[in-house]
């Protein structure tokens, strides 16, 4: 026993000592001349798939995985990544973005590919669940050593997969999600390989704020934001902050378990009581229908929902007629005739309404901007094309022309869209700057 | 019954304070009801097998599924549907017993290994849905209406919430007749006090225990028609049965009653302190509540006191 | 060896340490807890705040990890396991998801829900193995030494041993506190290995999977529960592809684990005893 005490005492300070640990290396300073990693291109183990349209793995659940690895002779395809919620709470979002980058990379294939190459999508589904997130992207990088990542749509995703791209030095494109965390960590600092095409929080809690004081005169404000998500808690903070500035008070600010609470009558009640006239909505799609359709059920006719672009289509089946007269400030109006090309592919190709649209959208973009800064870059590097990436100005992509901010890895000066949920579908409504 | 003033005076508060009270009580009332219907199944498989079925919510999910599927591709009556699903999950409900658990119990008398093949059931069954139907929570069609109704001004409800009310108190009234007043009531009370003396007694066990799993799973499935339609259809949807099974502990294992009012019990406790505190810490108190009840009083409210002579 | 493969014993190592605790509360003492998941979410959680916030060592952290769940497993032990059999199982139930759930909300600390990221990957192959190794070696000497005599006391007549003048209260005390060092070692080294924890990766789930693979493994055979954790794990890693699958092949594992073979692979016997001389039969 005495043997074994010592034993671990000696091993314990053995451990304490700075050890020349096999650490993967920290994110290089973004100067740093482009390694010859044995990332590039050729040597690519033999995985390659013939790029032809994988038939539409629409509803199945199974359509995470890719193929498994026959060694083909072949190595000549570019892989993206692409992490997606197939199942789950966000599958609705999950599912059509999966869809739109699969349009996408067809049509990047049938123009000639990246680089003379194929562009090949790897997706792996996480569920709508962090862990399963963190966990795909280790093995996206390390098995299917894909050069980029586009996904996931969720803020809270993104920030706990930050950690890892950035140490593997991977870039992943964040489609929707808005937190700023995902791309600047809490000091400050920018993340080198986290992007993002999407506006973010701070300015989507102004647009809310504004829109709510401003446009629709309602000064006396209840949130109902989700204390497990990081998209919800930020949006709020920002919501509030700005609100306050236009000087509307907020008179209810409650809280619930998102993915766990079904019912929301409680806090209903309370912001009922309350006398609110309007009532922000900072989630994903599936609890704010369950809320409107019980404010109703409680009675509560004459308050109205303003929410962000957590909007989803599929809410309908769910809300039904509460929903009518909402607001949703968003990324995208499925009225804009720049994206109509894209709606008309897409239901072409899957037999099927692109009714997430924003995330089909922003989904399909991603692809072509990745695309781009891959040819930008030259070479399949994931280092250069982060370079590549950060350094994209000016780019004219199919629902708006990006330019990246250096600092932030935020896109500049995007406009926002209020839709508002008339006669079944979100209709364009206006676009706001405040 | 927007723009209402925020309440200024102190009457007006403490007149606050009450209609909040008087509609989360509502609100705790529907809630335990659901509960009720979940935790009186779970209760009676206990008082026969001495074990905690953890697979009762996979009975719930089958129940909303066959319901789903009937309402939306057969295009049925909610009605019809509703019968088709309960005895749907009634028939999975035998299943389970004769495919998992009676093997179990033919061979060892140790409940923590049907425990543990009943979890396993329970994993089975979710995920055969997930497979089935996908991930994708599904919005079943309205088929119960779900209209605010006004009580004197004072709090509002859904119609819903009352007929899952009433439906609740129809379906355990029916129970309780069944116990009560027929031959197999009669057998499995008797069960349920020693199952082996009721075995010597001449009572047909397996069959008696195969009626007992179908009428747990007849229920279940009521409770989970009425969860998917209020909350949509998803394959975890059968999660919240681990609160039917606080209630059922805190109202007393084996014990049917204890069972109801152990679960309007947590409903209102749910209710009210999400209304009064925070709706984060819902889950708290339904736990600690359960805790606290095997502290003070292990066998629960109506729960049969058990001591052993050494 | 690749990195995924390394990945996998390293997940091995983490859930065996957790197992060959949970097998000695369950298997050695007869306490059945469905609730041990919240004493690896322990662990994890003080070892990613004090090294991400405090920048403490690892090893110190993991071990101070292994200290909080101890602290509380004492705290809520005494009154509870007055309770016994399935009472208890009920209770720790109860106890494991209050206890994930204030952690869920005790979001200044924890960052709640959300999850915590950003932990520095310090769980490489030689600490987990290393962990692992002199973790085994204390347990197998713990279970033949005179407290595993008296766990074994306790869980085969608990009444005559107390008769016979074992402190079983203080026993059973004694062997949830050790229980739940390992749990919190090994939910330390989980959050080292994957960079992110969450509340809700130790739900009921994760606690009924450490109970499950201690049943599987048998009850009573520590070297079962290595075994049992080995399958377990490997099932769940290598089907992780095809999750759905993977979920419904672990459930069914369960059923049929239980319908054909409850007493589990190796029984209530040791494997180095199953080499010596496979087909002894106890007497009696």
């Amino acid at each position: 026993m005495i043997a074994l005490v010592v034993l671990v005492v000696v091993a314990g300070y053995y451990m304490m000592q700075p050890q020349p640990t096999p650490q993967p290396p920290k994110e290089e300073p973004v100067k740093e001349a482009p390694s010859p990693t044995p990332e590039t291109p050729k040597a690519e183990e033999p995985k390659a798939e013939e790029p032809k349209s994988e038939e539409p793995k629409a509803e199945a659940p199974k359509a995470e995985e890719p193929k498994p690895e026959e060694p083909k002779a072949s190595g000549d395809t570019v892989k993206i990544g692409y992490l997606a919620a197939l199942t789950g709470d966000w599958a609705a979002y999950g599912q059509t973005e999966e869809k739109a980058a699969r349009l996408a990379v067809d049509e990047i294939n049938a123009k000639g590919g990246v680089l003379g190459k194929k562009m090949e999508l790897v997706v792996y589904d996480f569920r709508t669940r962090a862990e399963d997130a963190v966990n795909a992207v280790r093995r996206m990088i390390e098995e299917d050593k894909v050069v980029a990542i586009v996904g996931a749509n969720g803020s809270g995703i993104n920030i706990a997969t930050a950690p890892i791209v950035n140490r593997l030095g991977v870039s992943q494109i964040g489609t929707v999600s808005t937190n700023p965390l995902v791309t600047v960590d809490e000091k400050g600092e920018v993340r080198p390989f986290s992007f993002r095409i999407c506006f973010t929080d701070p300015y989507q809690g102004k647009l809310i704020a504004f829109f709510a004081a401003k446009e629709l005169k309602k000064m006396k404000a209840a949130i109902l934001y989700d204390v497990g998500n990081d998209y919800s808690q930020g949006l709020r903070e920002f919501f509030m902050k700005s609100y306050a500035e236009y000087e509307g008070e907020v008179v209810a600010d409650l809280g619930f378990r998102g993915g766990a609470d079904v019912d929301f009558r409680a806090q209903l009640t309370e912001i009922r009581d309350k006398g609110a006239d309007v009532l922000v909505l900072p989630n994903m799609g599936k609890e704010m229908a369950l809320i409107m359709k019980q404010a109703r059920e409680l009675g509560m006719n004459e308050i109205v929902f303003v929410g962000g672009d957590g909007y989803g289509e599929f809410m309908w089946e769910i809300a039904g007629d509460a929903m009518e007269g909402s607001y949703w400030i968003n990324h995208v109006a499925p009225e804009d005739p720049a994206m109509q090309p894209f709606f008309a592919a897409y239901k072409e190709k899957w037999d099927d309404e692109c009714k997430e649209f924003v995330n089909g959208v922003l989904g399909y973009d991603s692809i072509h901007w990745v695309a781009d800064a891959i040819a930008r870059a030259g070479q399949a590097d994931p280092k250069l094309i982060r370079d590549a990436l950060e350094a994209t100005k000016e780019l004219k992509l199919h629902h708006a022309t990006i330019t990246m901010d250096p600092k932030t890895h935020n896109p500049v000066d995007k406009d926002g869209v209020v839709l508002i949920a008339k006669d079944g579908k979100g209709q364009f409504f206006t676009k706001i700057k405040p | 019954m927007g723009g209402r003033r925020p309440p200024s005076s102190i009457r007006e508060r403490g007149d606050l304070y009450l209609a909040t009270l008087i509609q989360q009580i509502i609100n705790g009332l529907s809630l335990g009801s659901v509960y009720a219907l979940i935790a009186v199944g779970y209760s009676l498989v206990y008082s026969i097998l001495l074990f905690s079925n953890f697979a009762h919510g996979g009975f719930l999910v089958i129940g909303g599924y066959i319901c789903y599927a009937a309402l939306r591709t057969l295009d049925m009556g909610i009605w019809m549907a509703g019968a088709i699903s309960l005895f749907g999950a009634g028939v999975a409900a035998i299943l389970t017993e004769r495919l998992a658990y009676r093997p179990i119990r033919e061979r060892t008398n140790v409940t923590l290994y049907l425990l543990i093949a009943s979890m396993g059931m329970s994993i089975v069954i979710e995920n055969i849905f997930v497979i089935v139907a996908g991930g994708r929570f599904r919005a079943l069609p309205p088929v119960i209406p779900t209209s605010p109704v006004n009580f004197f001004g004072l709090a509002t409800t859904s119609a819903f919430d009352l007929l899952s009310l009433v439906s609740a108190v129809v379906f355990l009234g029916a129970l309780q007749l069944f116990l009560s007043k027929t031959r197999w009531g009669l057998a499995i009370r008797a069960a349920a006090y020693d199952l082996r003396t009721a075995g010597l007694m001449g009572v047909n066990v397996n069959r008696l225990i195969s009626i007992v799993f179908f009428v747990a799973g007849a229920l279940a499935a009521v409770g989970g028609i009425f969860l998917s339609v209020r909350y949509t259809l998803y394959p975890q949807l059968g999660v919240i049965t681990i609160k039917a099974f606080v209630a059922a502990v805190i109202g007393g294992l084996g014990s049917l009653p204890g069972a109801v009012v152990g679960s309007l019990i947590l409903g209102l406790a749910e209710m009210l302190t999400a209304g009064f505190i925070s709706s984060q810490m819902r889950d708290l108190v339904v736990f600690s509540l359960l805790v606290v009840t095997l502290l003070v009083k292990p066998t629960g409210l109506f729960g049969k006191s058990v001591s052993e002579k050494v | 060896m690749s990195g995924y493969a390394e990945g996998i014993i390293i997940l091995l190592c983490i859930n065996a340490i957790a197992a060959m605790g949970v097998s000695l509360l369950t298997g050695f003492t007869g306490i059945f807890s469905l609730g041990h998941a919240a004493y690896m979410a322990l662990g994890a959680y003080t070892a990613a705040i004090l090294t991400v916030q405090h920048s403490v060592h690892f090893f110190p952290a993991i071990l101070l990890g292994g200290a909080v769940a101890v602290a509380v497993a004492f705290f809520i032990g005494v009154p509870t396991l007055k309770l016994m059999g399935d009472y208890y199982a009920i209770a720790s139930i109860g106890l494991g998801e209050a206890i994930r759930l204030i952690l869920e909300n005790w979001q200044s600390v924890t960052r709640g829900a959300r999850g915590y990221p950003g932990i520095d990957p310090y769980t490489t192959f030689p600490i987990a193995l290393g962990f692992f190794i002199i973790l085994a070696i204390l347990m197998f000497n713990l279970i033949n030494s005179r407290f595993g005599r008296a766990c074994k006391a306790c869980r085969d007549d608990y009444i005559a041993s107390s008769l016979l003048g074992f402190n079983t209260a203080r026993i059973r005390v004694a062997s949830l506190m050790i229980s739940a060092f390992y749990c919190g070692v090994a939910g330390a080294l989980l959050g080292g290995f994957l960079s992110f924890i969450q509340p809700v990766m130790f739900d009921m789930l994760k606690s009924t999977e450490l109970t499950a693979v201690v049943v599987f493994g048998g009850l009573g055979s520590m070297s079962g529960c290595i075994l049992g954790t080995a399958v377990i794990t490997l099932v769940t890693e290598l089907f992780r592809p095809i999750s759905q699958y993977r979920m419904l092949i672990y459930g069914a594992v369960l059923v049929i684990i239980m319908v054909l073979r409850p007493e589990g692979i190796m029984g209530n016997r040791e494997l180095l005893s199953w080499i010596k001389d496979p087909f002894r039969r106890r007497a009696g």
